[in-house]
Order: C-alpha cells, then sequence, then structure tokens
C-alpha cells in the first residue's frame, strides 16, 4: 500500500537530515506503531505518507513515496488525501469548525459527496466512533478524548485505507488513551483500515499494534513485532527508549540466565513468567 | 517536620454550586515529594494552582510556609514555589536563553550581580547555551529551559504539572532525576501531578489518590501502588511490577521494582 | 464567559437565515445612526434588550450593555471636553470646561455608540459563524476562501482565550506582578504576554492550514455546503420590522 524507497528529507535551513536512507513498505490491514526519541524523524514520516512533504514543507527530498502505486512527488497531496486521512498532533488547531456536525462536514462537502448521501454518511460515522450524543456540540467545550474522537471521524468520514495519527494519546488520561487505542483496534480489524501511529506510550503500543518501527536520528533502527522489539532490551536502554517494566525484567532474567521464553509484554503475560521462573528454581532444589 | 502546603476544609469551584475541590484537607510537609493522580477532572491541576496561589479556595484555607493564599499576593508566594506547567511554550517570552533564566529573578527584583551568577551555573547544570534562539529548540531543551528558569530563583517547593508530557524517556529522566536530587540534597519540597504511574513508582514517596475533586487515599507510595481497590476506584492502572508482586506470595511482599523483583528471584535459584 | 460566544436557542431569531440576522443587525445599527435625540437612542437600546429577552438572551444583552457602556463613557468625557458649542456650563477660574453643546452632543454620541455596537454583538449571540459564512458563500456568492478566514478568526478566538489565560498563569507563576493599578506599568507587563501567544497562534494557523487543505480545502465552491438557508416569511417579516424602524428614525427622530 506504502512503499517508501531510500528516502532522505532534509528540511530547508536544517543542518542535519529528519530522515536518512529509509526504506519502509506498508502492506494492506496492518496495525503500525512508530516509536523513537524526540527528533527521531517521527513526525516527519507522517508527512512523507500523503504528499503533505515534499508539496507543503520546503527542503531537499531524495527516494520516493509510492502511495498505492502513485508517487508523492508527481501528484499533489490531494490525490492522496482520500487514500491517506492523517490526524495531527495538535488537536485544537487542526479543527476546521466550530460545532461537531460541520467538522465532519467539511470533508464530505468538499469532496463533492452528493448531498443526498451526506446525512446518511455523517450519521454512519458519528455511530461508529459512539458519538451521535456529541453531534450538534460545540467543538471547545468537549474533553480532550471526545475531541480526539472528533477528529478521527473527520477523517474516516472520508473513507480512507490509511488513517495516521501522530500522538493521538498525548494529552489524555489512561483511561481516555485506552478508549482511543479500543476504537483503533477495532477500525483496523472490522473495517479492515490501515493504522500507523506515531506514539510516547510503548505500552499502549505493544498491547495494540501487530508491527513496531522504532526510530532514532532519523534511521529505522528495528522493525518486527512488538514481542520482538521489545526484546532488545539493551538496544533500547541505549536509544533512551522506555519499554514494559515486565520486558525490562525480562531482560535482566534472560541475562541471568534465569529464563529464556517470549518476552512478556504486559502483567498477565509476565505473571506466567514468573510462574516458571519459581517452578524451574524449586525443581531445581529438588 | 514543619508544613510547606496546608490545606484546611478547601472547597474550590468555578460557580458556585459547580466545586470541583470539596472539602480537602491535608498537609504536605517539608521536604516530601508526593504525586497527585487521578483520571482527568479529578481535580489534580486545580489542587496544584491552589498551592502557589494561581487559584484561591472559595472555601477554607490554604496555607504556604504559614502565609494565607488567600491574603498573601502570587507574585509573593512565588518567591517561595516554583511551577513547572506542562507546556513550556507557555512561560518561555524572552528572545535568549540567558534572559529567559534572568526573566523569574528580575520580576523578583533580585540584585543584578547575583542574577549573573546564577545564570552561569544554571546554563552549566541544564547543559544550556545563553544565545540560544528558544523557540526554535526542541520539546525536551524548551522544557529544561523552562525548568532552569523556575530552578535558578531557589524555590522552597516545586511543583511539576504533567512535567514529561511530549517528552522522550530519555528527556523525562533527565528531568526527574535531576529534580530527585534537589529533594534529597537540599530539602526541596516537590509536588508532581502525573498519569504515569511507572513514573509515579519511581520517584514520588507518598501519593495522593483523587476522584471527583475528594481524596480518596493518602500514603506511602509502595502501599498505595499495592491497594489495586482504591486505585480502580479512582480510574488508574497500577504500575507494573507492584501489581505482579501482588500476584505471588508473602515472599513478593516488599516487592516494588525491577531490582527486587530478580533478587527476589535470583534469591529462590538454587546457583 | 465570553461575550462573543453563540448561545443556542430555537426562538424567533435564532431561526432567521443567518444572512437576514446580519442585515438585521446592520440596518437597526443604520437607524440608531440616523437617529438624533437622546431619548430616541434611549429608546433603541431598550427595544433591542426588550427584543433579546424576549428570545431569552436578556441577561446577556445587560451584560453587553455594561461593557459597551464603558465604551461610551470613554466617548462622552472625549466629546465632553472638546466640543464647544452653546453657554458654558461649568466653569473653573477662567477655564471653561465644558458646555451646553458639549454636554449634549456628548450624551447623544455615547448613547448612539452602545445603541449601534449593541445589536452587532447580539448577532454573535443568536448566528453560529459556521452558518453565516455558509450562508454567504450559498446565497451572497461571497468567495469560499474569505468566508473561511473570517469563521477561523472567530473559531481562535476561544481558543486564544485559553491560551491567554493560562500564558498569564505561568508568568504570575514566576512572580509577575499583575495586580498592580498603574495603567503604564500593566501595558509593560502585558509584553511577556504577547511573545508566547504570537509564537503558538502561527503554529496553530500553520496546522490548520494543512489539516483544512489535506480535507479538500482547494476543491471547495460555493454549492458544496450541505446545509441550506432558506430565505422564509419570518425573515421578510424582520426584514419590513427594521425597514419601519429605519423609517420612524430618519423622519421623527
Amino acid at each position: 500500500m506504502i512503499e517508501i524507497n531510500d528516502v532522505t528529507f532534509n528540511y530547508k535551513n536544517s543542518a542535519e537530515p529528519a530522515l536518512k536512507n529509509l526504506s519502509l513498505s506498508i502492506r494492506e490491514g496492518e496495525f503500525v506503531g512508530i516509536i523513537g526519541t524526540s527528533g527521531a524523524g517521527k513526525t516527519t514520516l507522517t508527512f512523507l505518507l500523503n504528499g503533505i512533504i515534499p508539496h507543503e514543507f520546503q527542503g531537499d527530498f531524495y527516494g520516493s513515496v509510492r502511495v498505492n502505486g502513485l508517487d508523492t512527488v508527481d501528484n499533489p497531496p490531494e490525490a492522496f488525501c482520500l487514500t491517506v486521512g492523517e490526524v495531527f498532533q495538535d488537536i485544537d488547531s487542526q479543527m476546521v469548525a466550530s460545532v461537531v456536525e460541520d467538522e465532519i462536514l467539511f470533508g464530505l462537502e468538499n469532496f463533492g459527496v452528493p448531498h443526498d448521501e451526506i446525512e446518511q454518511k455523517l450519521q454512519k460515522v458519528l455511530r461508529e466512533l459512539g458519538i451521535e450524543n456529541l453531534r450538534t456540540r460545540e467543538i471547545a467545550s468537549l474533553s480532550g478524548g471526545q475531541k480526539q474522537k472528533v477528529a478521527i471521524a473527520s477523517i474516516l468520514a472520508l473513507e480512507p485505507r490509511l488513517i495516521v495519527l501522530d500522538e493521538p494519546t498525548g494529552e489524555l488520561d489512561p483511561q481516555s488513551s485506552r478508549e482511543i487505542y479500543e476504537l483503533l483496534r477495532r477500525l483496523n480489524r472490522e473495517k479492515g483500515i490501515t493504522i500507523v501511529v506515531v506514539e510516547q506510550k510503548i505500552m499502549l503500543l505493544c498491547e495494540y499494534v501487530s508491527r513496531l518501527v522504532v526510530f532514532h536520528k532519523g534511521e529505522l533502527v528495528l522493525d518486527s513485532l512488538p514481542r520482538d522489539v521489545v526484546s532488545h532490551t539493551k538496544l533500547l536502554k541505549e536509544l533512551g527508549i522506555n519499554l514494559p517494566r515486565v520486558s525490562e525484567l525480562a531482560g535482566r532474567l534472560m541475562a541471568d540466565g534465569l529464563y529464556a521464553g517470549q518476552t512478556p509484554l504486559t502483567v498477565e503475560e509476565a505473571r506466567a513468567m514468573v510462574e516458571e521462573v519459581l517452578i524451574r528454581g524449586r525443581d531445581g532444589k529438588i | 517536620m514543619a508544613e510547606m502546603v496546608k490545606f484546611d476544609h478547601v472547597a474550590f469551584g468555578y460557580a458556585p454550586g459547580a466545586e470541583t475541590i470539596r472539602d480537602l484537607s491535608f498537609t504536605i510537609e517539608k521536604g516530601d515529594f508526593v504525586a497527585l493522580i487521578g483520571a482527568n477532572g479529578a481535580g489534580k491541576s486545580t489542587i496544584s494552582r491552589l498551592c502557589n496561589g494561581l487559584l484561591r479556595p472559595t472555601a477554607g484555607r490554604v496555607t504556604l510556609c504559614g502565609q494565607d493564599t488567600l491574603t498573601t499576593p502570587t507574585s509573593r508566594l512565588a518567591r517561595s514555589v516554583g511551577f513547572l506547567f506542562q507546556n513550556p511554550d507557555r512561560q518561555i517570552c524572552e528572545n535568549t536563553v540567558r534572559d529567559e533564566i534572568a526573566f523569574s529573578m528580575k520580576a523578583q527584583g533580585w540584585p543584578q550581580a547575583k542574577i549573573e551568577e546564577r545564570i552561569a551555573s544554571a546554563l552549566d547544570t541544564f547543559h544550556l547555551q545563553g544565545d540560544w534562539f528558544p523557540f526554535e529548540r526542541s520539546r525536551g531543551e524548551r522544557q529544561r529551559i523552562a525548568l532552569a528558569g523556575v530552578l535558578v530563583c531557589e524555590p522552597e517547593l516545586l511543583i511539576l504539572d504533567e512535567p514529561t508530557t511530549g517528552l522522550d524517556y530519555l528527556e523525562c529522566i533527565g528531568i526527574m532525576d535531576y529534580v530527585k536530587t534537589l529533594n534529597e540534597e537540599k530539602g526541596v519540597t516537590v509536588l508532581m501531578v502525573s498519569h504515569d504511574m511507572e513514573l509515579v513508582q519511581s520517584y514520588a514517596r507518598r501519593v495522593f489518590v483523587l476522584n471527583d475533586g475528594r481524596l480518596l487515599g493518602d500514603g506511602p507510595v509502595n502501599t498505595i501502588m499495592k491497594n489495586t481497590a482504591l486505585l480502580g476506584q479512582a480510574r488508574v492502572l497500577p504500575a507494573q511490577i507492584p501489581a505482579l508482586a501482588l500476584c505471588f506470595d508473602e515472599r513478593f511482599a516488599d516487592v516494588y521494582t525491577v531490582d527486587d523483583m530478580e533478587a527476589v528471584l535470583k534469591g529462590g535459584h538454587p546457583l | 464567559m465570553n461575550l462573543l460566544h453563540y448561545t443556542p436557542g430555537s426562538s424567533f431569531l435564532h431561526r432567521l437565515n443567518p444572512i437576514t440576522k446580519l442585515a438585521l443587525a446592520f440596518f437597526y445599527g443604520v437607524a440608531c445612526i440616523l437617529c438624533d435625540s437622546v431619548l430616541g437612542e434611549v429608546g433603541f437600546i431598550l427595544l433591542m434588550l426588550a427584543i433579546s429577552a424576549a428570545a431569552g438572551l436578556g441577561a446577556r444583552a445587560l451584560r453587553l450593555t455594561r461593557t459597551l457602556a464603558i465604551l461610551g463613557l470613554f466617548m462622552f468625557v472625549l466629546q465632553l471636553l472638546f466640543v464647544r458649542d452653546g453657554s458654558p456650563l461649568l466653569v473653573i477660574g477662567n477655564l471653561c470646561v465644558f458646555t451646553s453643546g458639549g454636554l449634549k452632543s456628548a450624551l447623544l454620541l455615547s448613547l448612539r455608540v452602545i445603541a449601534t455596537m449593541l445589536p452587532l454583538m447580539m448577532l454573535f449571540a443568536i448566528t453560529q459563524m459556521n452558518d453565516l459564512c455558509n450562508a454567504l458563500v450559498k446565497q451572497a456568492h461571497l468567495p469560499y476562501r474569505y468566508a473561511f478566514i473570517v469563521t477561523t478568526a472567530f473559531r481562535f478566538v476561544p481558543l486564544f482565550t485559553t491560551e491567554f489565560r493560562e500564558i498569564e498563569d505561568a508568568q504570575r507563576a514566576r512572580g509577575v506582578e499583575f495586580e498592580t493599578k498603574n495603567l503604564i506599568k500593566k501595558i509593560q507587563l502585558a509584553a511577556p504576554l504577547c511573545v508566547p501567544l504570537l509564537v503558538s497562534s502561527l503554529k496553530k494557523v500553520d496546522a490548520s492550514a494543512i489539516s483544512a487543505e489535506m480535507r479538500g480545502f482547494s476543491r471547495r465552491n460555493r454549492t458544496s455546503g450541505f446545509k441550506e438557508y432558506p430565505l422564509g416569511a419570518r425573515d421578510a417579516l424582520a426584514m419590513a420590522f427594521v425597514a419601519v424602524l429605519i423609517g420612524i428614525s430618519a423622519i421623527f427622530l
């Protein structure tokens, strides 16, 4: 679906390239998490997927990006915005309207959806995100989690095949963060929408994504299943990336020669690991 | 121990009848490291703003080092309280890092010679350069600049409102480790608002659990982290290792960190 | 509470076409400008308050009048000191402080400012900016680009108000004394508030533009809008009412 081929991008007036020799392909139906320290090039990557780079930001661009076979350099960003929807980092400033329904209508109206289908599509997307009750509310009066759902709804209304989200839970509390991820999982599983999400909260990523990509200083460092990625405890520590405490524990136990199974991601999985270590310890004694 | 902050039957609301904080009483001693936890809207930010007079109680009394916040101007309270906001961009207003760090000292009327001396040491401590244009630095650097500008005045109480939002793990650890040193070596009292239970577990000594403007629990961090019923009531997930330790017998009773867990498991092994 | 904030409702005024509301506010203002009598202006203010009260916005209109009165007072003092017609009314020593003509024209002008501004301010209470702009694009053929700039500006008002308050808090927490009564000092103190506000607004405007562009902003045209804003008997009635007001004002007042 997305083919990034040996891309290097350097923002105008910047000494270091934001992305270096990046090659990455994203397949239909994946749920990809992107993690890395600040300045790793995560946000730049999100701009690459829909042609915002090189069209809206000036800089030196090398390599190629193809979205469903279309090259992003040769085609304007508009050609991609129906395939790739993006939810930006700042929830407030990406809104264009002051009332929820107007926000969702904006894209539908612009892309010339026939007026007799609009109402139905509007209702459908509100229902899918469980925000029917917010339809006539002022956006300014909503909580952070609700605003994020409205932002997703306004993108989802255009029926994209891929949704990119840049730190969607940055200002949300743990409970609303989980709600957003539950929602993304549902869109991914039930509607087959491909999801790419940039996130700092590694524990959330590990629980929800099917593929985890680690960036460091503009380069792709790791790209694998979440469980495989977190088993590189030493490397991640060096890169300054947090990892679930239970995964860190597993790394220590493996180094001590006490455990050799798979790296746990959650407390539940860690419980099985500790039980195994305890049983081995007891059997060892006998 | 002397008291730093005292809340005495405090209530606060933006409109009468719509209190976000109700009948809240507690004391924070000098040298404490307290974390406020709870879901969004539980009253964490309100409490932190009541401490330094940004908000004033609608009922009851808040005292800071014995000064009643109702009768003491915020600018005076600011001399004893440093407040680091979630978003450094709301604080930074000067064109160079040097001026930015000097800003609070000037506002509080420090002598020029003292200001110069403190700027030099702050630049050094926080690995900053005085001639940087703050608005073009990274988020992590801006947060460091903001923190330097707050700490340069040597506050007795440091309030951190979700200090690590938008920071990566390294930047976050860098800031928190420094705050920890201040607390341990200089006895600076710390009040931190955070959603990150791993951070709370690693740094705080005492935890206030809030829900709907009320104090549900107040105790040592280790006790609170193992009180799953209490955390559940406040809609907060416990830190992973204490939660894991709860699944096992009394050998794990004192396990709170990865180190503790490793030690117990190693001990149980014949080698 | 924001004085320009929309207040939902279903009164006669609320249900008018957005363009009618705009015209109504504008022509009501014209009537007030045409009026040359102090009593007439007082009448217009009272009528506006009554109309607002009928739409369930009485308290809001009163608060607005109070705010506008500050502006009115300022105009009053200026006129009083600078208009020198008529006979001297207050003389201290050799200096004539104000005259009868000055008093009359000051009273008239300050009341006229309040009477003219009030309906325009009330317009925001009963109209969603989005609706007004959509209607202007659809029926008055205003280019969408301009309409969008106006709606965006209004949408940013509450965002910036919150932002401003938080910036002010951040500066107060650093010991800046905003509680001072000295006006010049106050203005000096406002400077540190402006820089962060400017920085954050530039970022917001940028982000907003990209987000709109990615949702097909440039493809939008006059017929894109989904909501319809028909003109009806209600609108004709409202326009007739304001025409009568202008007539009365021009001929009798």
